[in-house]
């Protein structure tokens, strides 16, 4: 079993390929926790809440100012701890399909399949937004209009993209060729 | 000593898929830098569908950020809401420096403004003229004052455009150039055979506006088709006076003289263009004029308003002046029809060929960029001394605007440092080893 791994502040990459004869290759990328963002963010959101609670309760202030304290905290809370995501995995079964799984905090596991016939092309597209711009890493699929990013909630650094940009593109163009020389036996059969 | 290479940022307002001045300007300009060597970046708003990365001729490479356009075309101004994108933008493209164009352009201000604050050098480009004394002038003279105050060197397409940016903005005058505008003219070209026979056709193409002058047509058309029974008039654009060119036709029955084209795509207008004799501009006002460049080159003898920086496009015998009177416009029609046989369209082109080319504005601009990048950095305190001669109050609110936007960049600094932007590899768009050239930069960015 052949493992590797990248680490930055926010995310550790572990590369492990099972079974080396049949060559099963998963990517995994774990979110590392911040604790003292953490602790800020919820003391600034507790902050608020108090402030709110204090103009209604004591000083009777009107309610909207306690639920605009409670509103600000709670968008606080959710931007600065981020959405509850413990990991993200690629698992490549080549001739197969590829895996995608979203491991939150909750125990929730969100799976997707994906075949490796219905994969036309795997992309490393910049993705643009009002505040950033960063890399993201999609799948092109047949008989699909919109693109099929494979990691769904994280926003990973290139240098974790490109190894498994780089595997999945082996991976289908491999399985591509095969899939053209077995329509071009199958045709010369007939003839 | 090799040149050196810059990476500029050109943002603006104003870009592909609209078609203007301003556009083909930063268009032609970046593809003519790319040519030298450089890398360019454009900036602008998302239009429509066309939003995110976009990649145009010569690898030109387009953020079109989704800020929706609020009112002629300008982004919606926040102040500090686009300082994390340009942030952005500036970091994983390694910027060295950031050119913005048009004083119209809230994006370009903002960006410019950001820039400062972020210590990259800055160029502004003015590419109209405004006035001093109505409400709109007074209030976009004062934003301009706020940008210029602090940029590195400006550019201005004529002198009379020059004279205008630095009165109404008080940058001094030694920061400001003066780089003209050009004409593709590989792609305006003369007829092979000018059209022949007894009629004399004049071509009139711009937008039916105000300050375009329609007005005046509306006076002169009539009687220069009373004065000359073989003129005929081609009228190509679309907008809110067109209606008044209309009643005129119809009131003095010149339908079979009087043609009106309506909206002309940019890559028509040469067509229209080549089926003329004389080029018609009643402008009111103009930086410029790139209209009567294109008509040049395409060998019609112009007529124009002697407005703004008109009379410093073309020599005297490619051009003849009136002023924005019907009476004066119609004795300058008489007077080129008069020296309409003494015309050569192609060598007048080749004339133009000589005089305006874009590689040479590219060569002028990449002089700018040399000398806004040797100027020495300076301190937010010595910056904020600029904003405070602004005026009074003025001054004041633009020191603390400044200030503002100083602080929440180090927040953004906390917030998302630099390290966790990635940086874009450069590459460009070669013939044949596309992947290989590209899996290389991929694998030198990834592991450094």
């Amino acid at each position: 079993m052949n493992e590797s791994s990248i680490a930055t502040a926010r995310f550790t990459y572990i590369h492990d390929r099972k079974w080396p004869s049949a060559a099963i290759d998963v990517h995994h990328v774990i979110v590392r926790q911040s604790n003292l963002k953490g602790l800020l963010v919820c003391l600034l959101a507790f902050g608020f809440s108090a402030n709110g609670l204090y103009l209604f309760m004591v000083l009777d202030k009107s309610p909207f100012a306690l639920l605009w304290s409670l509103l600000l905290s709670s968008i606080l809370l959710k931007l600065g701890i981020g959405k509850s995501v413990l990991k993200e995995s690629v698992m490549i079964m080549p001739h197969f399909g590829v895996q995608l799984e979203t491991h939150y905090k909750s125990g929730r596991i969100s799976r997707r399949f994906v075949p490796v016939s219905t994969i036309l092309k795997p992309l490393l597209l910049e993705h643009v937004n009002p505040v950033t711009s960063y890399w993201v890493l999609s799948l092109i699929l047949l008989k699909e209009e919109e693109l099929t990013p494979v990691f769904k909630e994280l926003h990973l650094p290139l240098k974790m993209l490109v190894p498994i940009w780089k595997e999945l593109c082996g991976s289908v163009s491999g399985d591509n060729d095969s899939s053209v020389h077995s329509n071009v036996e199958d045709h010369e059969q007939s003839v | 000593m090799a040149p050196e290479r810059h990476r500029i940022l050109m943002v603006s307002d104003f870009f592909y898929p609209n078609f203007g001045g301003v556009e083909n300007h930063i268009y032609y300009l970046s593809q003519c830098l790319l040519e030298l060597g450089h890398k360019v970046v454009v900036m602008t708003h998302a239009y429509g569908n066309r939003s995110g990365v976009r990649y145009m001729t010569g690898g030109l490479k387009v953020y079109y950020v989704p800020w929706r356009p609020f009112v002629m075309q300008n982004t919606l101004p926040t102040i500090y809401g686009t300082l994390p994108i340009v942030r952005t933008i500036l970091i994983r493209e390694q910027i060295s420096l950031v050119h913005g164009h048009q004083a119209f352009s809230t994006l370009c201000h903002e960006a410019l403004m950001h820039a400062r604050t972020m210590g990259y050098k800055v160029v502004f480009t003015d590419h109209s003229l405004y006035g001093f004394s109505d409400v709109g002038s007074i209030h976009m003279n004062k934003v301009l004052q706020f940008t210029l105050a602090d940029v590195t060197q400006a550019i201005c397409v004529s002198h009379t455009s020059k004279e205008n940016t630095v009165l109404r903005s008080g940058i001094p005058p030694e920061k400001v150039y003066m780089i003209p505008n050009a004409v593709d003219t590989a792609m305006f070209m003369p007829a092979e055979e000018r059209p022949g026979g007894n009629e004399i056709v004049i071509v009139v193409i711009s937008r039916l506006v105000y300050r375009k002058g329609a007005d005046l047509l509306v006076e002169v058309i009539p009687e220069v088709c009373q004065l000359y029974p073989n003129v005929r008039f081609i009228v190509g654009g679309d907008g809110p006076k067109r209606v008044r060119l209309e009643e005129m036709r119809e009131k003095h029955s010149l339908q079979d003289r009087v043609d009106m084209l309506g909206a002309v795509p940019h890559a028509s207008v040469r067509s229209v263009l080549i089926t003329g004799h004389i080029f018609l501009n009643s402008s009111l006002t103009e930086a410029f004029c790139i209209a009567i460049l294109e008509a040049a080159s395409c060998g019609l003898l112009t007529v124009s308003t002697r407005v703004g920086g008109v009379p410093e496009v073309l020599p005297d015998d490619m051009i003849v002046l009136a002023e924005p009177d019907p009476t004066d416009m119609v004795q300058s029609i008489k007077k080129a029809i008069s020296l309409l046989p003494g015309i050569d369209p192609q060598a007048m082109h080749e004339r133009m060929k000589k005089l305006y080319d874009w590689h040479d504005v590219a060569k002028r601009t990449e002089i700018v960029y040399d000398r806004a990048l040797k100027c020495p950095n300076q301190p937010l305190l010595g910056r904020l001394s600029r904003y405070l001669s602004c005026g009074s109050w003025a001054g004041k609110l633009f020191c603390l605007v400044m200030t503002i936007d100083f602080l929440l960049w180090h927040l953004l600094k906390l917030w998302q440092p630099e390290e966790d932007i990635d940086k874009v590899p450069d590459f460009v768009i070669p013939t044949g080893e596309t992947s290989s050239a590209f899996d290389q930069e991929l694998d030198d960015q990834s592991s450094s």
